[in-house]
Formats: C-alpha cells, structure tokens, sequence
C-alpha cells in the first residue's frame, strides 16, 4: 500500500525532523508541593508527569526490607486519555507492570541505593498523553524528579528511543514511525560515563544495523542529557535566588 | 556576572573532571567529577594544574578534606550525587582542607547524628518511646533520656506528643536514637513541647536558612508579635503565640518565605506591622 513514507528522498522525516534530530523538549522540576520530588516533560506531543516519595519506611510487609540497600519501587500509569482512543488500563496489567520493572531496574543502576539501607524509594510515572517514546519520557520525567527530591544519584539517566528505515537509524520515534512496525529499540544512558542502563528492542534487527541504531540512540540520549542539564541548573539558580544566596 | 561566564563551561563537562576551586558557588550535577587542589605547600601560588588528592599515609597529616553531604569520594576524586551548588569552608584550626559540599533543596529528612529535630511520638513499647521524625525509620528514645527522670520517677509523655531531641546514634545502618538531655545532663530546652500551638512543615534548606546567625526573616518576625518557636531540622517547625489568628499568620509566613523575595517580605511585614 503506498502508505506513509517515514523517510523522504530529501532525508525529511513525517514530523519535517531529520533522522537524527529530536523532538522539542520542555522539561520542569518542582510542580507539585506535597511530594518530595516531582517533574514534569513534553517530548514533542508525549507528556510524562513523574512523582517521587523517599526514601521512607517499607510500606506494606516488612520482609521485602533490603538489609542493604534501598528498594526502588516504580509504578508506570497511562491515562484514559493518553492515546488517541480512550482506553481503560486496569491498574495491573501486563504493560504498566512490565513498564514498571524496566523502569525500576533502570533506576536501581543509577540511584545510590547503598546509603539508605531498609527503606523505600517510590518512584510514581503517569503519562498524560503518548506520542511514541513513552519509555523514554518516562526514564526523563523521572530522573528529574528524583533529583528533584534530593535522592543522591550516580549520574543522570538519559533514554531515547530509535529505529530503523531505509538503512537509516531514526532517533526519537513518534507514534506513527513505532506504528510503521519497523523495529524500534529503547536505550538508558548514564552519559557521564556511556554505560547503559537499560537497553530494549523487541522486533528483528539484522546485527550488522545494531552498531549504527546503537550509535543514534546513544547520541540523541546524550542531546537529551544537554538539555536536562540546562533545566537543572535553571531550577537550582531559581531556587537559590529566592533563598537569598 | 560570574554565572553567565559559568554558563558556556557548565553544559557539556560531561567527564571531564573539573578542578573543584573553580565551581566553587556554581551549580553541579550529579555525575560530575571534581579533583582537588594540591595540599601541599611546596606548590607556588599559581600552581601548574590540579592533581588528584592522593589519599596514603605521606599526605595524611595535612590537607585532609572533608567531603560533605551531596558528595562521595570516588578513587582519588569527588563524585557529585545531588544538584545544587557546591560550597566550601575554610579550615577553622590546624586540620587542613576544608570541608566541601552541596547545597541542595530537600524536602524529605534523613537522621544526622547531633542534629536537633522536632518528633510526633507513635508509639510506647515497654521502655522505649517510638517517634516520629520524617526519615524512613521512627527514632527510639528511652524513657530515662529526659532531665530527672529515674525508674521511679517517670517522664509524663504520651502518644501524639511533640518531642524536641538531638540525635546520638544515626547512620544508614541503625535504627536512630534520640534523647532529650544533652551530655551534661540538662534538658537545655530538648523535651516535650508544650500544649497548643500549630506544627508545620518547610524544606530543609529555608530552616537552615533561618537557623543562620544573622537572618533578618527572624528578627522581622520576633518585632511582629510575641511568640514561641522551635525548629526542627527536619524540616518542622512549631509556633505558639497569644491567640490562634496570630499563630496562623506566623506559620503563614514562615511557609512563604520559601517563596518570597527580601522585598516582598519586607512588603509584607510592614503591612502586618500597620494593620
């Protein structure tokens, strides 16, 4: 079916982006009071609201209690009204749950967890409205909320989602290209020192198109972490100021 | 000004590590590394580059650096874990060094040993009272640890009561335990607070703002109306004064000052002042 051309002949993508080039990012820290950290990111048209309580008491029972580190516990929601029909997501189910373990084993390598032995670190995403890189905003949302609430981190977590089409890699897909069906992979990024947090792709890539598709996600992570840098230090500089320093 | 030229050096330090003289007062990030300067005297004034403290016996005796909260020391450099700005203290006496670290904004209390909190006491289990202090784990304190009390003669408090304490045991390790008399003994103004009243909670930086030796928030609010207040450094504040409208305009205040630059403060304390 002649259907939608992901990849013009010009290297223009459906969006007008090139291949490589992101969505618009705006990103806030600090929007709700009674949490202890809270952020808030518009990638393109994808809208995550992350919301972070710790570390506390375990709630719940008290043998999950770790004698040496913190549990991290992440808990992904997508509103009724996030994709284009409205669509009842029951609280447990596979996708919130499997979202929720990505994102608990993506912080659990970037939080300090080894400082607040028997205790708790609630990590809360919920997305407002899903345009593709859903993983992503969520990974982004959440690490600003978690230095939001002054948890001690290892480095920044960074992720961004590519793919793959006319043996060209794409960063930051939207829903159209993740509807394509091409194959998509979801990277983390610690950039201070490239390692990976979590990496996932589950379609069929050639491994000789790894290399290149590895290279573009990890490089739009690192543009990702430029401009969360500059949101951090604007909220730190604002939060200064009005303290009087 | 100093934080516009910092701007162009602060985005993309990505790893290189940057010496920790020259963020002084400047936003870090978490994953930025820091070295320290030479502690050695033989260096001269402008002395070429930085190394990396070396942490063996030769350099023990002097430029020992202290690495504070926001910090953590990694090989022979400094890892930023939270975002704020990083700030230094000269050496008082003869240890050499200084102590670094990181004013960060926090909302939620984690137990340091000496430091004087505000607590809700949840529970009596036998010779211990269970409180409540905002980290994540309720603090024990004895019942023996107030001014007089003995066996015999035990202190009257009941669950729900407001207790203000310092801390003597608190590490990640242990379960935190306060007491209410200092190491001579006296209560010097530690035990539990009185009736009425309102408890409130802020960040922990606005009250180590207003616990700072000169702050003019404190001085304006003791000239509004007679009062009574604690600080917890936890992040509670308890407040008393004739009548309750008072009380709830102070704690009013107090909560806005957050928010608030010296002007409008000032803007409004001189309204309050008139009405």
């Amino acid at each position: 079916m002649a259907g939608l051309e992901l990849l013009s002949d010009q290297g223009y993508r459906v969006d007008g982006r090139r291949a490589g080039e992101l969505r618009k990012i705006q990103a806030r820290m600090g929007v709700f009071a009674q949490a202890d950290g809270s952020a808030y990111i518009e990638q393109g048209n994808t809208k995550a609201l992350a919301v972070v309580y710790g570390p506390h008491e375990i709630r719940g029972s008290r043998a999950r209690a770790l004698p040496d580190r913190a549990l991290v516990n992440c808990q992904y929601s997508s509103a009724t009204f996030s994709t284009g029909e409205r669509k009842r997501r029951p609280h447990g189910d596979r996708k919130s749950c499997e979202m929720g373990l990505q994102l608990r084993q993506t912080f659990e390598a970037a939080i300090l967890t080894q400082l607040h032995p028997r205790s708790q670190i609630d990590i809360y995403v919920q997305v407002l409205q899903a345009d593709g890189g859903t993983y992503a905003a969520c990974v982004n949302a959440a690490t600003l909320a978690v230095l939001d609430a002054g948890i001690p981190m290892r480095d920044f977590v960074c992720a961004c989602s590519a793919g793959f089409v006319d043996s060209t890699a794409l960063a930051d897909l939207s829903h159209v290209e993740e509807a394509a069906g091409g194959p998509q992979l979801a990277l983390a990024l610690l950039p201070a020192s490239g390692q990976i947090a979590l990496l996932e792709m589950d379609a069929r890539l050639h491994e000789d198109h790894l290399e290149q598709v590895l290279e573009a996600a990890a490089r739009a992570a690192r543009d990702v972490h430029t401009l969360l840098d500059r949101v951090v230090r604007q909220h730190v500089r604002e939060a200064s100021i009005l303290l009087g320093d | 000004m100093a934080e516009a030229l910092g701007v162009v050096a602060e985005s993309l330090a990505g790893d290189r590590a940057r010496a920790a003289r020259t963020v002084l007062d400047q936003v870090v990030l978490p994953g930025e590394e820091l070295l320290l300067p030479e502690q050695e005297d033989a260096e001269g004034p402008g002395g070429a580059g930085e190394r990396p403290l070396r942490l063996n016996a030769g350099t023990r005796s002097r430029g020992r650096v202290v690495c504070g909260p926001g910090l953590r020391r990694c090989g022979d450099r400094l890892l930023v874990t939270k975002c704020g700005r990083l700030r230094h203290k000269e050496p008082g006496g003869s240890s050499g060094g200084g102590v670094y670290w990181v004013d960060s904004q926090q909302k939620r209390y984690v137990p340091v040993k000496g430091d004087h909190v505000i607590g809700i006491v949840t529970a009596k289990s036998g010779d211990i009272f269970k409180v409540d202090v905002g980290g994540s784990e309720p603090a024990s304190l004895s019942y023996l640890a107030f001014e007089g009390a003995t066996k015999r003669n035990r202190p009257n408090v009941q669950v729900g009561d407001l207790i203000y304490g310092q801390f003597v045991v608190a590490n990640k390790d242990m379960e935190p335990e306060m007491v209410c008399i200092d190491s001579c003994g006296r209560a010097s103004g530690m035990g539990v607070i009185g009736q009425d009243g309102l408890l409130f909670k802020v960040t922990l930086g606005l009250i180590r703002k207003l616990l700072a030796p000169d702050c003019e928030i404190l001085q304006e609010v003791g000239k509004l109306y007679p009062l009574e207040i604690v600080f917890g450094m936890n992040g509670r504040i308890w407040v008393k004064a004739k009548t309750i409208q008072q009380t709830l305009i102070l704690a009013n205040i107090l909560e806005a000052c957050e928010h608030m630059t010296a002007d409008q403060r000032k803007q409004i304390f001189s309204r309050l002042a008139e009405s």
